[in-house]
């Protein structure tokens, strides 16, 4: 096991809203750690906490109790933010800026200047594959697409130990969402720990070594892809050459709606009907391993928290 | 160092972000406008003209940098909240004590100009009218400046903690109980001499007099257009100790912006 990069134990953050300053419990004891190196998805439906989390992670919001530390440091002492890069979701920025003014504006607050300051500023925007002539323009022309990418491309600048990206691939086009994704891998491979949240799934399927979901502001599920789908139970779909009478089926084998193709619930029915197709001559023609995606969990533990 | 850096690179942002500003510029040509506008009046007064065209371009001074640190000052704090520009400035390495700091020194620059340009309209017209124009007038417009650093120090710090209306009102109140606490606290005491309150309530009214004295920046002090209109002398050290004062109350007010934003949260 790695070092850790983002440790938070027993989080709690309650916000305060109204003239009666009504509390409303954000996140209930929040709990996870990411290592070194990973890329981390978080995912959750609106409201559940995923912002909530990222700007306690950034010290932009406090919290009421727990333990939060960034590559080992409070992220309400400013050091810790030597270390992160962070774009919020949907990033504004000063409007009267060109794209450029705005990274070198960024660029040295992180401290670089110089010739230091202009190659970073390259070597950020060939990542994102925004070295275009629109960096130049004022950024109050720019599309949503555009303003993603000069996000994370000032995120990027101070090359950071890890990078927390909210909803990075939002307001992007398919392109957009490939090159994002690309970014994040090449930066990974560079040891960048990159800690994202999206409700685009099937990226976070894709590109991420661990996911936690968040539901309510309680974590529901942590761990990497496999081990989140496998614990939900494994199905088998069986297509055969010819129908079996449905009476004749064994046990934990169930129809679907196609007449020659069968669900099995486990591994031991999926054992079952293979030895009744073999002992009654029935040829198996297709055996497909599902698992559920990150989407059925997901929707099954809102559904659970809803009720 | 590297505080002062970031001190430095907000302050220039912000300056950069006031001067596109288009209430600045109504504020400056208004300004301009009535500094032209005093030359007239100067000819109907029954003053002297020269003292008329001073002491009205010099209030022209002071009333439009109050108005460029409220309406410009006042938003330029809730603009990087609402806009949320300020979550991606804060998730720098940068103390937000930096950034109010930052914030801070941007709009005195931005005050700083436009006094230095009224300045020269004021010595333009001057020398036009030959309304005797000294290098001791500058001295008044020191401590003009010296007042709007106060004045801004306060418009941040209720800025750091309410909405831009708020903040414009509870900065405009205490610039007004800035300038008549010391005639307030005078008036009473002047009462009490000539018994015009009876005991219980002159006793309360003047320790409420003393308390808003106490507590809110004395900025008569840095009205002394009377003085250099007439090219009376001002007290020894005048200068060096109402400087002083000022640094003081910006200090404190500062301090307690930056403390009041570090406790906020960012949505």
């Amino acid at each position: 096991m790695g070092d850790f990069m983002i440790q938070i134990e027993h989080l709690h953050k309650t916000y305060r809203s109204g003239f009666l300053m009504k509390p409303k419990l954000a996140l209930k004891d929040v709990s996870f750690n990411v290592e070194s190196g990973q890329v981390y998805g978080f995912i959750g439906p609106n409201g559940a906490g995923k912002s909530t989390t990222i700007k306690v992670l950034t010290g932009l919001l406090n919290f009421d109790s727990g333990k939060v530390l960034v590559n080992g440091i409070s992220p309400r002492d400013v050091k810790s933010r030597r270390f992160i890069g962070y774009s919020p979701e949907q990033p504004y920025f000063y409007d009267y800026l060109t794209g450029r003014e705005l990274l070198k504006f960024y660029g040295r607050l992180v401290g670089l200047d110089g010739e230091l300051l202009n190659s970073r500023i390259q070597w950020a925007l060939e990542l994102l594959h925004a070295d275009k002539d629109w960096i130049d323009r004022r950024l109050r022309s720019y599309s949503k697409g555009m303003m993603q990418r000069v996000g994370i491309a000032q995120a990027v600048l101070a090359k950071p130990k890890l990078l927390i990206l909210d909803e990075p691939m939002s307001g992007l086009d398919p392109m957009g969402r490939r090159d994002v994704r690309e970014a994040i891998q090449e930066l990974n491979r560079d040891g960048v720990t990159i800690f994202y949240s999206s409700h685009l799934l099937s990226d976070v399927e894709s590109i991420s070594h661990r996911v936690a979901m968040i539901v309510d502001g309680k974590i529901v599920r942590e761990g990497s892809i496999d081990e989140i789908t496998e614990s939900c139970g494994v199905e088998y779909h069986v297509r055969t050459r010819t129908a079996i009478l449905q009476n004749d089926l064994p046990e934990g084998v169930a129809p679907t709606g196609h007449p020659q193709e069968w669900v099995c619930a486990d591994d031991a029915a999926r054992d079952r009907l293979l030895t009744f197709c073999l002992s009654n001559g029935i040829a198996v023609e297709k055996m497909e391993h599902k698992r559920p995606s990150l989407e059925d969990i997901l929707t099954e533990e809102i559904a659970r928290a809803d009720a | 160092m590297q505080t002062l850096k970031h001190i430095g690179i907000i302050a220039l942002n912000t300056f950069r972000e006031s001067i596109r500003d288009k209430i600045l510029y109504n504020i400056v040509l208004l300004a301009i406008g009535l500094a032209l506008f005093s030359i007239v009046l100067g000819e109907w007064s029954v003053f002297d003209r020269a003292y008329v065209i001073k002491s009205t371009t010099l209030t022209v001074m002071n009333l439009s940098c109050l108005l460029i640190s409220i309406f410009v000052g006042i938003s330029l704090v809730q603009k990087e909240i609402q806009r949320r520009t300020v979550l991606t400035l804060l998730s720098k390495p940068i103390s937000r004590a930096s950034f109010v700091i930052g914030k801070y020194f941007g709009l005195l620059a931005v005050v700083a100009v436009h006094l230095v340009l009224l300045t020269g309209v004021y010595y333009v017209i001057l020398f036009l009218t030959k309304a005797e124009p000294t290098l001791y007038l500058l001295t008044a417009i020191y401590l003009i400046f010296c007042e709007m650093a106060i004045v801004i120090a306060v418009a941040l710090l209720f800025s750091s903690f309410s909405s831009t209306v708020l903040s414009a009102l509870f900065t405009m109140g205490v610039y007004l109980a800035g300038h008549l606490s010391d005639e307030l606290l005078e008036q009473v005491r002047f009462a009490n001499r000539m018994g015009e309150m009876g005991d219980a309530s002159s006793a309360i009214l003047e320790k409420i007099a003393v308390a808003l004295h106490a507590v809110f920046p004395g900025l008569y002090r840095f009205n002394i257009s009377s003085y250099v209109v007439h090219g009376l002398a001002l007290p020894d050290l005048y200068l060096l100790w109402n400087s002083l004062y000022a640094l003081g109350y910006v200090c404190v007010f500062l301090g307690v912006a930056s403390w009041w934003f570090s406790r906020r949260d960012f949505l």
